[in-house]
């Protein structure tokens, strides 16, 4: 697909109709290694360990579980053309994590796309919780615009995260769809992501 | 246009299906993104690609296209042919470039 963003929602989704309340989804982009890992962790019911495999399997996928679809093959193989790699566990009643890595410089790795609009899309339909994490390490000598700046041993390191469960708390009675809560977290999410370095 | 008079036009080699080379050539495709070629593709149209993968094969059969011409000498993976005999998918190659098969076929008034 033309942006990472897209298999991540496609992923998201599937945790979704895995009935998961609670998603954590974190992207990692560590310059210094050269390697951009997506992880996405949830509570749904998990996948039996001999159906593992056949995730990955095209044709397992098209013909006996129509949710998956071409999408975790489709994202398999982006990972692999960029020397990386995806993988999944799952415990059955607990959930599943998926981690898909990347070389992060590697010519044909598709940029990550329009996070906010997935975010957003994904938060708006309501049907889970969202933990989000989006961290970029070592930078070089890139401006240090970022506001959760940490730094250690001389590596940069910059952060924006948020949680959806903490922000229903706060919101009380208000859904996150009140039209006023949309438009604030469209700009939020948005500049916490213009904080971090650009990829 | 049938399938067969396209590959020996254009000096395809074929490597899965040859049963299947009866197949009407209605429209080309070309693109190596698969989630285009899955929304934009049309049955019985035959798609260049330089992709190897067996999801190659997958999306060939869900939209029904004619076949597969995987370009610029790229090599397709032994587990894609497989499945590709397996669904009854051609898969043919050349060395030829993406845009070099496109053009020939547009001239053979596959269009």
């Amino acid at each position: 697909m033309r942006e990472l963003s897209l298999h991540i929602l496609d992923i998201l989704q599937n945790s979704v109709e895995a009935g998961a309340t609670r998603v954590e989804l974190t992207i990692d982009e560590d310059l210094a290694v050269d390697r951009l890992t997506i992880t996405i962790e949830d509570n749904g019911r998990g996948i039996p360990p001999e159906k593992l495999p056949n995730l990955f399997d095209p044709f397992y996928t098209t013909r006996s579980t129509r949710h998956v679809g071409l999408g975790l093959p489709l994202l398999k193989a982006a990972a692999e053309r960029c020397n990386g790699d995806v993988t999944l566990a799952s415990e059955v009643g607990v959930g599943a994590t998926l981690t898909a890595t990347f070389q992060h410089s590697h010519l044909d790795r598709a940029p990550l796309g329009d996070l906010t609009g997935t975010l957003l899309t994904f938060i708006l339909g309501g049907a889970c919780d969202l933990r989000y994490v989006h961290r970029v390490r070592g930078a070089g000598e890139r401006g240090s615009r970022g506001a959760g700046e940490q730094g250690s041993g001389g590596v940069r390191e910059w952060e924006f995260a948020f949680d959806t469960a903490e922000m229903k708390v706060e919101l009380g009675e208000v859904p996150l769809t009140h039209p006023d809560v949309r438009e604030w977290l469209r700009q939020f999410i948005a500049e916490g992501e213009a904080e971090l370095p650009r990829e | 246009m049938k399938l067969e008079e396209v590959a020996q036009a254009l000096s395809l080699e074929v490597h899965s299906a040859p049963g299947k080379l009866d197949a009407d050539v209605t429209g080309g495709y070309a693109c190596d993104l698969l989630s285009y070629v899955m929304a934009k593709a049309k049955a019985g149209d035959l798609w260049i690609t330089v992709q190897g993968h067996p999801n190659i094969v997958a999306v060939a059969s869900l939209i029904g296209l004619a076949g597969i011409v995987v370009a610029e000498g790229a090599k397709v993976e032994p587990a894609t042919l497989e499945k590709a005999e397996q669904e009854g998918v051609p898969i043919l190659t050349t060395p030829l470039p993406t845009y070099a098969v496109a053009g020939r076929l547009w001239a053979l008034g596959v269009r």
